[in-house]
């Protein structure tokens, strides 16, 4: 009876998915074939699939450097969000005056495009003396507005008798953070790991700016030697695409059987 | 107490090292910012390894950034007081920042060294000039040209390529039936504009004081290409696309003219498979005119060095350096001499792509679409988006032609 | 008495420590920042010239006589409608993956897929989707027989947008669906278990357990969506470039083409602040909307 219920969730699932994957499915093909996009008509299946593009891929640009220098500016950025955000959405769940006018504070500090903070964004790093350096990459994104909600959200909803009991044992408030909060809000961690790891991953912008040195570039400012003024890149830019989504992925992969263990471990228990 | 000392410890370990700088300052060092040329990685190196073999304690820096992200890195570097020494632009940007005061006057030391002057199609190097003086030297070089697919030329009974306006308004009629489509153009940098020098019509008064193009001649050309546009004489993507569109469209074999800069052929020739030369034409549009999207050469007047990075772009633009980007790309520099012997070899391995390249060397003197203005780009933002509400049908010609003069006299007045 | 004072004193210097290194990063890249865009937009100013008081005029230029801050304008609040409609579906989705569904697991992962693609590929294969002739959605249209005539959809004024908003939902919707997903898995299953002893059918238990245990991630969504509308630069830029004119144009790409593009930086900054205060206004309202609790559980 269970099942025969599950029937139109997989049915509304499947066109959902479907709308889902025809674009990212043209990235993938074109990929592998490097034709041209706007052939008529389009050709459904791949012709002559290979994976030369994604081996000159690696060729074309400094890869390795660039997927280190990525690597590790975004590890610097899932380290400072997990615990600088841990930290501030704890203080934000405790009353102390003036906790509205932070709170408002933070909000209104998510809403300054990042456009129009790159000057002066520049200048300050410079001032601090971080330019080309991975610090100065990852310092703009060592914690989001967005995660220390996210956080705050999570810390809520665990019961307010839990900590007080852990109060009682006398912990101090890091260690109510490290031992309590923390393992009862995994998939706010994992949410935590994926929005920052993506966010700094994917970044363009503030690394095209702050590094002039090309040892130091990330992985994506090699998009512009796929999308190069007088050569054919076209199945080598979808190729890079696609070797710049897979470590989003994975990471996603990686954290999201933390949204289930609630539910699995709350089920067992009912 | 020991948290605080841990983390002060682990600050400062990682400010050590995650903050160390990754080049040493040297005495003598140039930076060389180059407009999306990633892919010429080896010849860029290999310009800056003779050029420092030479110079004991020099060292030369090398940045490549994309075209759309460029301004924003050099206009950065400019706030901060670093901008790169040397850097490279497509377009009428040069002239831009030349105007707006970011640029060295390169006239003086042109006219020292008579023999880099004389190294380059004088045209050209005029892109980048503004009230007599130079401001920037031709690194390498493109115009646009029309592109003809002969196939659907010949489908539609075509002999070749028009030569007027109106012949080419009527053979993409004639072509653009079923799925295909007559003409397609590029728009951005005002690459469209040959559609209206071909017809006479002025942007602005010779002084470029005030708008010219509010004419009766300029909303008859504008309503014919509406019309075109709204049928399927010209393809829609004339007004919105950028370059991969346009050019993967014509090199779906499915348009009849292409009106690109000389690169796209080799974009088209990627991408389509059925490219060759009985099938691809390359001639010049009607009344011989081009609008240039070349790219210059210029010096910061920031620049700490402006004398090395003057021998720099000099060393790089003489014809044994040149000519490493000239034969591997093969793309022409404005070199007159590289040129012509460019053209003389291809003319031998690849007539197709000679007869492309011809046609940047020829009518020199037929050059459009790119005004001595300090704010090029804020005439264009006010023109184009009413040329897009007549191509794509919101305005009529006469009604955006008026509200186009009222905001481009606006800029000219601001400016 | 002393040592009720005492433990507020710590809790103050806990909250005070915990909250700092958070906002120090705010305070160098956000603050400091809005706080230049501010002083800038009083002033005259491009990298190469000396800035000089002006007072409003910049201020004055974008109110009577830019038309593109005011097209800009209206199209970055009807561009906004991503956000309800990203929510919404991605909420549907949520639930429908939040459960013990074989797999769950495959779905969440194919419709978060969009979110961590660059930007600049998904805008250049959605104008190839929307291509007129070339394009796949208009290709499977004819062959359905459902238009007779291709649509062009990004060189049309009244589909331009309603376009450019459906590859946003499409790149958006696997971030809102992880927020909501934890927000979810936040509430107390014993909740649910107690509704359904009580009886309450499918419905009820929606709107009075999962919808007020949500507000929190749906106000976060809401905001996150309001903001990305004003912030989405790169899908617009380099789908339509704010065309055809203007119809797509957003006031972060009137920002971004009149700073870097034309060097007004000054304009541009006056034109932040505008965007700024806007934002400050529509969060204001969500944050009434949500039962005046920012953020907070009710």
């Amino acid at each position: 009876m269970r099942a025969r219920g599950m029937w139109p969730r997989h049915a509304a699932l499947l066109v959902v998915c479907a709308i889902m994957l025809v674009p990212f499915y043209w990235v993938v093909k074109t990929s592998l074939t490097g034709e041209n996009i706007y052939a008529y008509p389009p050709r459904l299946l791949p012709q002559a699939p290979h994976l030369f593009n994604y081996v000159d891929v690696w060729y074309l640009i400094p890869f390795p450097r660039y997927l280190l220098n990525s690597v590790i500016v975004s590890l610097l950025a899932v380290g400072g969000n997990i615990v600088l955000n841990a930290l501030a959405a704890y203080a934000l769940t405790r009353a102390f005056p003036g906790r509205r006018w932070v709170v408002l504070l933070l909000l209104s500090c998510m809403l300054i495009p990042f456009q129009a903070t790159i000057i002066p964004a520049y200048l300050i790093t410079a001032r601090l003396g971080l330019l080309n350096s991975w610090l100065g990459l990852a310092l703009p994104m060592l914690s989001t507005i967005v995660c220390i909600f996210v956080f705050k959200a999570a810390f809520e909803a665990v019961p307010r008798s839990l900590i007080d009991a852990a109060r009682m044992d006398g912990l101090g408030d890091l260690r109510i953070l490290a031992r309590v909060l923390l393992p009862l809000c995994k998939p706010a961690i994992a949410t935590n790991v994926i929005l920052s790891f993506i966010w700094s991953w994917n970044n363009f912008m503030w690394p095209l700016i702050v590094t002039r040195d090309p040892l130091m570039q990330t992985l994506p400012l090699g998009l512009a030697r796929f999308l190069s003024y007088v050569e054919d890149t076209t199945g080598a830019l979808y190729a890079f695409v696609v070797m710049v989504l897979v470590p989003g992925l994975a990471v996603f992969l990686m954290a999201q059987k933390e949204f289930m263990r609630g539910l699995t471990a709350g089920a067992t228990k009912g | 107490m020991k948290r605080r000392t841990f983390l002060a410890a682990t600050t400062a370990a990682a400010t050590l090292q995650l903050a160390r700088p990754a080049l040493a300052q040297s005495s003598r060092k140039i930076s060389f910012l180059t407009w999306n040329i990633a892919d010429a990685a080896d010849i860029v190196n290999s310009w800056i390894a003779d050029f420092t073999k030479a110079r004991p304690g020099v060292e030369v820096e090398w940045l490549d950034k994309k075209g759309p992200e460029l301004p924003a890195f050099y206009q950065t570097q400019l706030v901060a007081g670093t901008p790169p020494d040397i850097i490279n632009t497509q377009g009428a940007l040069g002239l831009e920042y030349a105007a707006s005061g970011a640029l060295l006057d390169l006239t003086p030391l042109l006219a020292r060294q008579a023999d880099v002057k004389a190294r380059f199609n004088a045209d050209y190097l005029d892109n980048w000039a503004m009230e007599g003086r130079n401001w920037m030297l031709p690194f390498y070089i493109s115009k646009s040209l029309m592109f003809y697919n002969k196939t659907l030329f010949a489908k539609a009974g075509l002999a070749g390529p028009p030569t007027s306006f109106d012949e080419l308004m009527n053979a993409a009629e004639k072509i653009g039936t079923g799925d295909n489509t007559g003409f397609i153009t590029l728009n951005f940098d005002w690459l469209y504009w040959p559609l209206f020098a071909m017809n006479a019509v002025q942007l602005l008064t010779p002084d470029l004081k005030a708008p010219a193009f509010n004419t009766a001649q300029a909303a008859d050309v504008m309503a014919r290409l509406a019309r075109g546009t709204q049928g399927q004489a010209v393809d829609k993507i004339s007004w919105t696309g950028r370059w991969v569109e346009p050019l993967g469209a014509f090199a779906a074999g499915r348009i009849g003219m292409l009106q690109a800069h000389s690169p796209a052929y080799y974009f088209v020739k990627g991408q389509g498979p059925w490219v060759n030369a009985d099938t691809l034409g390359a001639a010049q549009m009607p009344g011989n005119w081009a609008t240039p999207n070349s790219h210059g050469l210029g010096i910061s007047k920031g620049s700490k060095h402006p004398e090395l990075a003057w021998e720099f772009i000099t060393f790089i633009t003489s014809t044994p350096q040149a000519a490493k980007l000239v034969n591997t790309r093969r793309i022409l520099s404005a070199n007159k001499e590289l040129d012509a012997a460019l053209l003389a070899r291809l003319e031998k391995e690849e007539p197709l792509a000679a007869a492309v390249l011809r046609t940047q060397v020829e009518h020199t003197d037929r050059m459009c679409g790119n005004w001595r203005l300090a704010h090029d780009s804020r005439i264009k933002e006010a023109f184009y988006p009413e040329l897009q509400n007549v191509m794509l049908g919101r305005k009529d010609a006469k009604t955006a032609l008026a509200d186009a003069e009222r905001k481009v006299a606006r800029e000219l007045r601001r400016a | 008495m002393s040592t009720l004072l005492g433990r507020q004193g710590r809790q103050t210097a806990m909250v005070a420590c915990f909250l700092l290194p958070s906002l120090a990063v705010f305070l160098l890249y956000r603050i400091l920042p809005l706080g230049w865009n501010v002083w800038l937009s009083f002033q005259s100013w491009s990298p190469l010239h000396p800035a000089q008081f002006i007072g409003l005029d910049n201020y004055d230029e974008m109110l009577r006589d830019d038309d593109v801050f005011w097209t800009a304008l209206r199209n970055t609040l009807v561009f906004m409608s991503s956000a309800p409609i990203a929510i919404v579906l991605a909420l549907g989705i949520a639930l429908l993956v939040n459960s013990d569904l074989r797999g769950a697991a495959i779905y969440r992962t194919i419709v978060f897929l969009s979110y961590p693609l660059m930007t600049v590929a998904v805008a250049i294969i959605w104008r190839w989707m929307y291509d007129e002739r070339g394009g796949l959605i208009n290709f499977v249209l004819r062959r359905l027989g459902l238009v007779d005539k291709p649509l062009a959809f990004l060189q049309s004024f009244d589909l331009a947008m309603p376009s450019v908003i459906a590859a946003d939902v499409w790149q958006v919707l696997g971030f809102h669906m992880i927020i909501l997903l934890t927000g979810l898995q936040s509430i107390p299953p014993h909740l649910y278990e107690a509704a359904r002893v009580d009886g309450a059918p499918a419905w009820a238990r929606f709107w009075r357990i999962t919808v007020p245990m949500l507000r929190p991630s749906l106000f976060l969504c809401a905001v996150i969506g309001i903001l990305n509308s004003f912030s989405s630069f790169d899908l617009v830029y380099v789908m339509t470039n704010g065309g055809p004119g203007h119809a797509t144009e957003l006031l972060i790409t009137w920002i971004y083409k009149t700073g870097f593009g034309q060097s007004r930086f000054d304009y541009a900054a006056a034109l932040t602040v505008a965007q700024f205060a806007l934002l400050l206004v529509l969060t204001f309202l969500a944050h009434l909307a949500s039962g005046g609790n920012a953020g907070e559980r009710a």
